[in-house]
């Protein structure tokens, strides 16, 4: 537990137990202290953050000690000096805080418009800020797949071929940016899933998740792959014409917690975003707004961490008022 | 070669990653790669017999074994030709290709496309079946199919070659090269890349349109600031079939990190030295 003191680890503790008593509980959501969500305020990608990180993993009091642990940020574009793709910095905090707490930890990631993973993940820095990044690293897009039949599908699909590295882990960790998106109104936690399709199988892109419906496909993929938690690199994300021709917006944040859906709604709501207004959202659980309800905020309030992120015209109805 | 070699699996196929399991992509590649050297019968033939086991009875190959389906992958397959493949698995394959489209260029899809006012243009060819055509499985197929005319004349295929083209400069992007195929998204123009650019010149051998000499310009611009070996390799590919390869152009310094990729570098080299693999 370095670097975290007996105060903030009962603060930690009493916050899950007040969990408890939650009332409404969202459809494919478990009980209460998997709504648990982490507003962290970080202001820049520095030392800072292994500290942050590892205090954030023991107040969720998630069970890691020999488990394995798929870290999965966004990677999308060779462009550098754009926040299209998840700081390593943040994937190198979490990968040392998950490992402080016992973890066999790896990353991996299976892009959606770029073939070249490992390339993508150099020109990001990946190479330069992860000691022997290239042995933690699995490219998703070419690992070994599996086919998951999925029950009680939201989109088009009956079934999906989905890498073995993401179905086989104890925990699978998204990692995203925080970014508006031009087809769904935000990437977040859940969107980020789309990453453990292969794309070996479908192609580049991944194009049978756009004709089976893009969010109904970001629904089945958040019930397909439960064992979850999310940290979202919230410090510089982007507005306007995301994901990848937007602009960098500051918001300073990082979120995280057990839920996907409970940490995407903090999100939007970060984001100046109804996620009662996010489809996918709606698809996952059912009433959004019994999930907004339903989670508890540790960390900066909501209030005072709320930015306005630029929306395209044609996202002007999501806007949360 | 060594290293390719050393990477082939027990069962005759290869990874994407030493030490993976066998997929079609880089087993077809590195038979390629192999062939264009001349040389190594055993592992070719070790090879050969993995692709063909893996064929799958609609004459497609699936990207991997696990996968119960036809994909694209199956343009790769077909480079490699008669000779290798068998006449008759090899033309399966083609006739796989040939039925295949995007499914913007299906019966339901253009009626909607006629009665919104936009259209998607010719067709081309898709990933996986049941999506829309791209640019990637566009130009590997008719690379395919372009081997597969000269040798049966068909004009069946031919027509499908000229779609494909005209397909593939319907979707180049504004700066002149191509992306994976959505030149314009809400009314942005998208960013070109240099793998894609390089595949789309290469299958457009021959073809002298405008917007082919564009191309030719952005992909030497680009060659010199590749990222990656894959595009370098492509880039390399698409410019010598134009002619455009200058003499003083950079050597390749990327690492190829993958099989697939250690096989285009080996099949752009090749090109170089006047064996052009996709184009023989």
């Amino acid at each position: 537990m370095a670097g975290l003191n007996r105060r903030e680890f009962l603060a930690g503790a009493a916050a899950e137990l007040s969990l408890a008593g939650c009332s409404r509980r969202p459809a494919g959501m478990a009980a209460g202290r998997e709504r648990l969500v982490s507003v962290l305020r970080q202001p820049d990608y520095n030392q800072e953050l292994y500290g942050e990180l590892r205090r954030l993993l023991v107040q969720h009091r998630l069970p890691l000690r020999g488990k394995r642990v798929l870290l999965k940020p966004n990677l999308v574009e060779f462009e550098p000096s754009s926040p299209i793709n998840t700081h390593p910095l943040l994937v190198h905090a979490a990968l040392e805080a998950f490992r402080a707490m016992g973890a066999e930890v790896s990353i991996g990631e299976g892009p959606g418009h770029r073939r070249n993973t490992l390339d993508l993940a150099e020109a990001a820095g990946y190479f330069e800020t992860i000691p022997h990044f290239e042995d933690l690293f699995t490219d998703l897009n070419l690992d070994q797949v599996t086919e998951v039949r999925l029950a009680r599908p939201h989109s088009r699909l009956q079934s999906i071929y989905l890498a073995q590295r993401a179905l086989s882990c104890d925990l699978l960790v998204s990692m995203p940016k925080m970014k508006t998106h031009h087809w769904v109104g935000a990437t977040l936690s859940m969107k980020n899933l789309f990453g453990t399709v292969s794309g070996g199988v479908y192609g580049w892109p991944k194009n049978i998740l756009h004709c089976a419906g893009i969010p109904g496909c970001i629904a089945d993929l958040y019930h397909a792959l439960p064992r979850h938690f999310a940290i979202v690199d919230g410090i510089v994300g982007m507005e306007g014409n995301g994901p990848i021709q937007g602009t960098p917006k500051r918001s300073g944040v990082v979120v995280a917690g057990r839920d996907l859906a409970a940490v995407d709604a903090s999100c939007c709501q970060i984001m100046s975003i109804d996620p009662r207004r996010i489809e996918y959202l709606k698809l996952a659980v059912g009433d959004v707004e019994a999930l907004a309800e339903s989670i508890h905020q540790i960390g900066e309030p909501l209030d005072i961490v709320r930015t306005r992120f630029n929306l395209l015209p044609e996202w002007s109805r999501i806007r949360l008022s | 070669m060594v290293s390719l070699l050393a990477s082939q699996n027990p069962d005759g196929g290869w990874p994407y990653q030493r030490g993976g399991p066998s997929w079609t992509e880089p087993t077809a590649y590195a038979l390629l790669a192999l062939m264009a050297q001349g040389s190594v019968a055993e592992a070719v033939a070790k090879g050969l017999r993995w692709l063909d086991t893996a064929q799958l009875p609609d004459g497609g190959w699936p990207p991997q074994p696990e996968v119960r389906q036809s994909a694209w992958v199956t343009a790769v397959a077909a480079l490699l030709g008669p000779a290798a493949l068998g006449v008759e698995c090899y033309l399966r394959g083609i006739g796989w290709i040939v039925e295949q489209t995007g499914e913007e260029s299906k019966f339901l899809s253009r009626v909607r496309q006629f009665l919104t006012g936009v259209s998607r243009g010719d067709p081309g060819w898709p990933w996986f079946p049941g999506t829309s055509a791209w640019v990637t499985p566009t130009a590997l197929s008719m690379l395919a199919l372009r081997k597969a005319a000269r040798r049966t004349g068909s004009a069946q295929i031919r027509a499908r070659l000229d779609l494909g083209a005209s397909y593939l400069l319907a979707h180049a992007c504004r700066d002149g090269g191509w992306n994976h195929g959505a030149a314009r998204v809400l009314d942005y123009d998208a960013r070109s890349y240099p793998e894609t650019t390089g595949v789309a010149l290469l299958a457009l051998d021959g073809d002298h349109a405008a917007a082919v000499a564009k191309a030719c310009a952005w992909a030497r611009a680009q060659l010199p600031q590749c990222r990656a070996s894959e595009a370098e390799s492509w880039l390399r590919l698409g410019l010598l079939a134009h002619g455009q390869l200058r003499a003083d152009a950079p050597a390749p310094v990327r690492p190829p990190r993958t099989i697939q990729n250690a096989a285009l570098a080996l099949l752009a080299s090749a090109a170089a030295a006047g064996r052009n693999a996709f184009l023989e």
